[in-house]
Formats: structure tokens, C-alpha cells, sequence
């Protein structure tokens, strides 16, 4: 039998950069095929072709031994396939059901027939174990259901081949639990899934083979019973990685950072509610949990981005509640932001123009009221050179670099400040397994110089590896602070779905 | 992978509206070669170029109102008032405030950016303070601006003794000294300005600070830069030089405010879209503001030479300003 999909010797080219370079992969029917690579691999670039969203410079796709050509996501749809975005692509005003039947509507005459489009969406819900309420407003819902609201939206549309890509980056461990479940569901019932991951656990838990790319090719092709996890990271990066950073023990400091009964309000609702925390010297506090539970306000309002309506925060015993970005930071605070090209760079702006940031307002930089255009250069060339940054020149835009690369900027700007706080927010989302670690080493490096690190992520592992403590946030609150080897997987999966009593 | 340089698209624009524009002339029954012949002499003719250039001074005045906020994303649309403020300003010092004439011009000039200004700012002021959106609260606090020039140059200011509405003239000696038989010292004080703002631009940590935001504002507020005190410091700018070019037209030219005088050459929309052609960068949108000037001061000429309406000049720049947005669009959509 022909497999579900295949695509061979896929080609696709932007100017010099060869993102795709002959790629095979075959999905056969009923399987769920992971697919993995570092960034820059070309996963995104040869979904993105599947998915008709762009026109490859050469290969061919079959669907069930046919060979098709898409000009758009529209005719991908009309021959069976479906994708989830990381980005969810719902309308949040409108029900579960409008979304669902969004663009293929059962019609009585002129009108929508809601009753008949609700029973479809039930129908479908129940049969994979989706568990939804038609009725309910999508921005009332939690990520977790927006994502089952996108799958039962592919169904709908009788998706054969569906496309998640990074799926789990969004879900609690119980969540991800639900998500394979129905995944299982979907392909006993003869469809198959492309399972697009960074995330070695997942995929042997719920693939049943492996493609792996690296530099637009195929590196490896793995059946996953009989692969290891390192073996897969081995052909992602080409070399064998570290599982776990060294971590020495290390004496600590007084408290650098410290927050009092910070309570956060916006839309009209308590954002973050009574919060405490202090980190010292010498010391890495990891916050975990979901992403919208409220870390991303408190760490807002601890580096003076957004207004709290009640508490007081300290930075290196300066308090600073009162103050200014500015002033806080000139306290001793650097922060690498969650997001580095909305928040972290200005992309479209030179690496240079981007690692004066903060630096410009004083000598060397700053001469009187001009900004030393030659200090500029010779600053961005060292920290270039100092982190390693792969970029072309000083002058090169930072839109252009790699994640990883662009990352590495933003840490270079931040940890230069060499101040006595650094808060990280999600340092390595999106980076792959090298510059994941590259970042880890050097958060850690903070913590054997005395400063204090606190780490705001929603990769368990990456709490659990670098933390020394760990405080869980649900709902806006910090709902336990836990010494770094009680922080088990389990517990604080428990804790992230928000029920401490069961954790304890 | 920088973008490719900006200059020959704004040629093949300039090139696609000559295009244009000549199918119009020539569907209209007139003949283009003698048009645009008609604008070039008219602009750039030894006899006819001090009239482009004055015409160019209180452009480029208007333009670099424009560009310095819009370097920093933000659009000043309220050019049409802060230049009446300036210019009311700038006529009534000289006549109500007894100084000795060149201090009294010096005063006046002064006094007619600070005004300005701090009419500019306060549109900032609102939007950091009470949320109201700058794009439009500059434009419409031109209203009441203009709308009190008007009655005041109209009514308890008016020159009895002229049937328009529009102030005494100003003593002599607190004019600006002309420079030939069409221009003026004002020249110079726009000139000064350019420098200034292109130096300041290129070379100040101010102009570092406003062309990150313009960048990315969420980087700029991350990286410490006080976006509301930056917009607020932007905006007085802005409007000082809105009002400074108004100061200039009337101790310079005209001598005296009447209603309406200041706002009738179109210089603010004129100005604006010769930054907005630039994108805010000064050295262009000078470049822009010299080519409009150019190109307006040549449609009169044109006007009076051949059949074809001077209107055709204005369409010119409109067409310019279409095509290198529909190429700076198709640009962005053919991108990976």
C-alpha cells in the first residue's frame, strides 16, 4: 500500500541558504511520524510545503500514491490535510462550534444550521475523546482546549494527515497526556500524524518512527522502539550532548532580589495575587508553570514594565518599586525577555545598534551628548567575538540571525550589565539542543559568580535541571516553594494543573 | 541580507509617475514634453530658482517637523496649527512687546517655537497621560489653534485699516534681513535646523534612543528609554520647528499674520509626504521636500505657460508616493 504522504527530494532555496536539500519522508497510514531538528534544520520550511503554504523549488509530494501540487493551504485542506500551528489560529469572540465549522458551514438556505453544526462537532469530539463544550467562547478557554478546538477544526475539514507542529510547548504534563491519547485514537482510526518536536521524552513516548533533519537533510530515519534518546540527539546535532548541566554546589549570598505580597491587576482581573519571592547570591530560583498563570506580569512588574497595584520590590538592597526600567536597572537588575524579537532586539536594527542598548546612556559609548560611533563598533565586535555570535558583521541586522544566534545577542547585552541580577524568562524556547545548552552553562556560570538567577520557564526539565529552588505559579499565585530535589517531574506536574493537594 | 538601497526605487517611483502623469497630460489633449519642459525651466532656471528655493524653505521646515516623529513612530499630524501658532506668535511679539528690533525679532522667533512646541507636546502629553491616540489629537488640536488665529487676527487684533483679516504690520527693524530680491534670513534658520537634525540623528544618543523606538518601541521601554518623557520631548521639538518655520514666513515674507496665509500653500501635507517618502530618514526627506518644492514651483509655471493645470504637479506627487508603497508592498509580500 502507497503511504499516507510522501515527499521526495523536497527542495527549496532562499538566496545562498539551501533550507531544504533533497529531503524524503514517508508517513505511513495510521502512524504518528515524529519529526525533529535543530532550528534551522528545515522542519518549519518542508511543513510549511506540505502544507501548501509555499512552492517548492523541486521534489515531488504524493498523497496515497498520488502526486499533487498545492498552491495554498486551501487546496492542502481539500485533499486531506490538516495542520495545528504553534500560534493558534481561532477566532476568540466567536463559540467552539462556529470555529469548528468556520468556512465549510452546514446550510439551511441561506442560513448557517447551528444545530446541525453543533451535532457534527459533538459527533466528532466524542469519537476521538475531545473533550469540548461546543457551546463555551473560545477566550474563555484554556490553551489546552483551544488546541483540542484546533484538531476537532482539521477533523472537521477530514484531515487524513495531520500536521502538529510543537504541539506540547503550550500544555501541562496532563494536558500532553490527553494529547496522546487522542493522538492514539486518531491513528487506530487509519489517519496519520506528522508530530513536529524539539522534545526528545515525547517522541519516544507517542511516535512510532523518527525522521531527523540537520542542515536541510535527512540525517537519520529511525524506527522508535529500537532508537535511544541519544541516538536521536546524536543525529540532530552531529555529536553526543551533555544530558544534564554540572551543577557544584555553592555558597549562598544575601537576597538580591527580593519581592513582597506583589499583587498585579489588568482587563479587570487579578493577574498576580500576593506573590513572594526572594532570590540570593549564588543561587538559581526556577518558576514553572503553564504559560499564562501570571509569571510573565510578575516578572514584568519585578523589572518596572508594568505597574503593581500593591507590594514592593527590592534589587540588591535598593528598593525600587517606585522606580523606572532605567533606575531598576541601573540597581543591578538585567533581564533576558521571553520574547527576543518582540521585546529582547529591535530585528530590523543592527547587532550593533542592539548591543549599545543600555550601554549608550555612558562612557565608552556615550561622549557628551554623542554616541561614539567607533566605541559603538568596537563594543559589538567584542561581544560578538566573546559569545561566539555567527553573524556576518557588526552592521548585519539581527532579523537575519538564527535563534539561537539572536539569542545569544540579547545574553550577550544582558550579561555584560554583569549585574548582581539577572531574571530569565524562557531563555531557551525555541533553541535547539547546542544553544539550549550553551545558555544553560552560562546561566549557571551567573550563579557560581554569586549573582542571583531567577529562571521563569516552561520546559519542566530546564526548571528541574538548573533550579535550586523551585516556586510553582498557578493562577497568579505562587502556590509552593520547593528546595530543588523535591521538585520532582510528577509533583510538579501536579502542581502546574493547580492541585497542591494532591502534590503534597 | 540588508535590504538593497533605497534610492533606486524612489527613482523607478519618480519615474513610474513621469509616466503616468504624461498619459494624462497627453489624454487630456495637451502635450507632455511641454509640461514637464514647462517644470524644469520653471523650477530650475538661474532666474527662477531663488523662487524654488524659498518655496523650499518653509517645505523642508514642515517636512522635518514631520520626520523627527516619525523616526520614533509617531505622526504628527497637527503641523497646520503649530505653524498658525508660530506664525500669530511670531507677528504679535514684535507689535506687543516693546523691545528693541532686532532683540524684538529674536524674541519673536523664539517665542513662536516655544509656543508651538508646547502646543505639539501636548498632544504627547494626552496620549501618554490619558491614552488619547496622537495621530489623532495632533490633528485636531489644529482646529481650535487655527480657529483662534483666525479670530484673533480677524476681530480684536485686526488692521482697521485693511478689509482683511489679518494683523499690522510688524516695525521694519524686527524683520528678518532679506538675501537677495526672493529670500530671506529664514533660509538660514531652516538650514541651521536641517544640520542639526540630520547631526542629531546620526550622531546624538537622542537620536540612538528615538530611531530604536521607531525600531521596536518595546525594545527601546525594555531597555530602559522613557517612552512617554521621549514622546513628550520629540513633540516639543516637532512643533518648535512647525513653529519656527511659521515665525520665518512671517517675519521673513509676509510681514504681518493674515488669516489663513500660512496654511493655504499646503506646506504641512507637503512636508509630510516628503517624510513619509523618507521614512522619517532626515537626509531624505530633505531630498523629498527639495523635489516637491521643485515641482510645485514648476507647476505654476507650467500653469502659465501651457494649458495643463498646475494640479498635475500635486498628482505627480501623489503618484510617487503610491508607487514606492505598492513596491515597498509587493516587496514585503514576495519575502520568505
Amino acid at each position: 500500500m502507497a503511504p499516507a504522504l510522501q515527499a521526495s527530494g523536497i527542495v527549496k532555496r532562499y538566496g545562498p541558504l539551501l533550507a531544504n536539500d533533497g529531503i524524503d519522508l514517508d508517513v505511513a497510514r495510521g502512524e504518528v511520524h515524529a519529526v525533529m531538528g535543530e532550528n534551522g534544520a528545515g522542519k518549519s520550511t518542508l511543513m510549511s510545503i506540505l502544507y501548501g503554504m509555499q512552492a517548492p523549488d523541486g521534489g515531488t509530494i504524493r498523497l496515497d500514491g498520488v502526486a499533487v501540487r498545492f498552491r495554498s493551504p486551501a487546496e492542502a485542506i481539500a485533499h486531506g490535510l490538516g495542520m495545528v500551528h504553534q500560534a493558534f489560529k481561532l477566532f476568540s469572540s466567536l463559540t467552539v462550534w462556529e470555529n469548528i465549522v468556520y468556512g465549510r458551514e452546514p446550510r439551511r438556505g441561506p442560513f448557517i444550521d447551528g444545530a446541525a453544526a453543533r451535532r457534527a462537532a459533538v459527533a466528532l469530539a466524542e469519537r476521538y475523546g475531545l473533550a469540548v463544550d461546543p457551546g463555551a467562547l473560545v477566550a474563555r478557554l484554556s490553551v489546552g482546549v483551544r488546541q483540542r478546538v484546533e484538531i476537532l477544526k482539521a477533523l472537521y475539514r477530514e484531515a487524513r494527515v495531520l500536521i502538529l507542529d510543537e504541539p506540547t510547548a503550550v500544555l501541562t504534563p496532563p494536558e500532553r497526556d490527553v494529547l496522546f491519547a487522542v493522538l492514539r485514537r486518531l491513528v487506530v482510526d487509519g489517519r496519520s500524524v506528522i508530530f513536529v518536536t524539539h522534545k526528545l521524552d515525547e517522541v519516544l513516548a507517542i511516535s512510532d518512527r523518527v525522521t531527523v533533519l540537520r542542515a536541510g537533510r535527512v540525517a537519520a530515519r529511525m524506527t522508535t522502539r529500537e532508537t535511544s534518546a541519544r541516538e536521536i540527539v546524536r543525529a540532530m546535532t552531529g555529536r553526543v550532548v551533555a544530558d544534564r548541566p554540572d551543577r557544584v554546589s555553592m555558597p549562598q549570598g544575601a537576597a538580591l532580589l527580593h519581592a513582597e505580597a506583589i499583587t498585579v491587576r489588568g482587563d479587570g482581573r487579578v493577574l498576580v495575587a500576593d506573590a513572594n519571592l526572594s532570590v540570593n547570591g549564588g543561587e538559581v530560583v526556577g518558576i514553572a508553570g503553564v504559560a499564562g498563570n501570571g509569571q510573565t506580569e510578575l516578572v514584568e512588574a519585578l523589572v518596572g514594565l508594568r505597574a503593581v497595584a500593591s507590594g514592593r520590590v527590592q534589587v540588591n538592597g535598593r528598593d525600587v518599586t517606585q522606580s523606572d526600567v532605567a533606575a531598576r536597572r541601573e540597581a543591578g537588575l538585567a533581564y533576558i525577555p521571553e520574547d527576543r524579537a518582540a521585546v529582547g532586539t529591535a530585528p530590523t536594527a543592527s547587532a550593533a545598534d542592539n548591543l549599545a542598548m543600555g550601554f549608550h546612556r555612558r562612557p565608552p559609548l556615550r561622549r557628551g551628548w554623542k554616541l561614539d560611533g567607533t566605541a559603538v563598533r568596537d563594543w559589538a565586535r567584542r561581544l560578538i567575538a566573546r559569545f561566539d555570535i555567527r553573524i556576518g558583521s557588526e552592521r548585519t541586522p539581527v532579523a537575519t540571525l538564527s535563534g539561537g544566534n539572536m539569542q545569544k545577542v540579547v545574553l550577550a547585552r544582558e550579561l555584560s550589565h554583569a549585574a548582581p541580577v539577572l531574571i530569565a524568562e524562557q531563555p531557551t524556547r525555541g533553541l535547539d539542543v547546542g544553544a539550549a545548552e550553551f545558555v544553560h552553562g552560562e546561566l549557571l556560570a551567573e550563579r557560581a559568580r554569586g549573582r542571583a538567577v531567577l529562571l521563569v520557564s516552561a520546559e519542566l526539565s530546564e526548571v528541574m535541571a538548573l533550579s535550586d529552588r523551585v516556586l510553582v505559579m498557578f493562577g497568579g499565585r505562587i502556590i509552593a516553594d520547593l528546595p530543588a530535589a523535591q521538585a520532582d517531574e510528577e509533583r510538579l506536574g501536579l502542581l502546574m494543573a493547580g492541585r497542591p493537594g494532591v502534590a503534597a | 541580507m540588508s535590504l538593497p538601497p533605497r534610492v533606486p526605487s524612489v527613482v523607478l517611483a519618480v519615474g513610474f509617475a513621469v509616466v503616468a502623469g504624461a498619459v494624462l497630460v497627453a489624454a487630456s489633449g495637451g502635450d507632455p514634453l511641454a509640461a514637464y519642459w514647462q517644470i524644469a525651466v520653471g523650477a530650475l532656471a538661474p532666474d527662477n530658482l531663488p523662487n524654488t528655493l524659498n518655496w523650499a524653505v518653509p517645505l523642508t521646515g514642515m517636512a522635518l517637523a514631520v520626520a523627527i516623529p516619525l523616526r520614533g513612530g509617531m505622526v504628527n499630524l497637527g503641523g497646520d496649527g503649530q505653524l498658525v501658532l508660530g506664525g500669530l506668535v511670531a507677528a504679535l511679539v514684535p507689535l506687543y512687546l516693546p523691545l528693541p528690533g532686532v532683540l524684538s525679532m529674536f524674541a519673536a522667533i523664539l517665542a513662536a517655537a516655544l509656543v508651538a512646541g508646547l502646543y505639539a507636546a501636548l498632544a504627547a502629553w494626552g496620549e501618554v497621560r490619558h491614552g488619547v491616540p496622537m495621530l489623532i489629537s495632533s490633528l485636531l488640536l489644529s482646529y481650535p489653534a487655527m480657529g483662534l488665529a483666525s479670530y484673533l487676527s480677524g476681530f480684536p487684533l485686526r488692521d482697521r485699516s485693511s478689509g482683511l483679516p489679518q494683523t499690522v504690520m510688524i516695525p521694519p527693524d524686527a524683520r528678518l534681513p532679506p538675501l537677495g530680491d526672493v529670500l530671506n534670513v529664514g533660509a538660514f534658520a531652516i538650514l541651521v535646523i536641517a544640520i542639526a537634525v540630520v547631526v542629531f540623528d546620526r550622531r546624538s544618543v537622542v537620536g540612538y534612543e528615538l530611531r530604536l523606538r521607531g525600531l521596536n518601541p518595546r525594545f527601546a521601554r525594555y531597555g530602559g528609554i522613557a517612552l512617554g518623557r521621549q514622546a513628550v520631548a520629540t513633540m516639543f521639538a516637532s512643533g518648535g520647528i512647525a513653529g519656527l518655520t511659521g515665525a520665518t514666513i512671517v517675519l521673513g515674507a509676509q510681514f504681518r499674520f493674515t488669516d489663513g496665509a500660512l496654511v493655504t500653500p499646503n506646506y504641512t501635507w507637503s512636508g509630510l509626504m516628503a517624510a513619509l517618502l523618507a521614512g522619517g530618514e532626515p537626509v531624505g526627506t530633505i531630498g523629498a521636500a527639495l523635489f516637491f518644492a521643485a515641482l510645485q514651483t514648476g507647476g505654476f509655471a507650467m500653469q502659465r505657460e501651457t494649458a495643463v493645470p498646475r494640479v498635475l504637479t500635486m498628482v505627480l506627487q501623489a503618484l510617487v508616493i503610491l508607487f514606492l508603497a505598492a513596491r515597498h508592498g509587493l516587496r514585503r509580500r514576495a519575502a520568505p
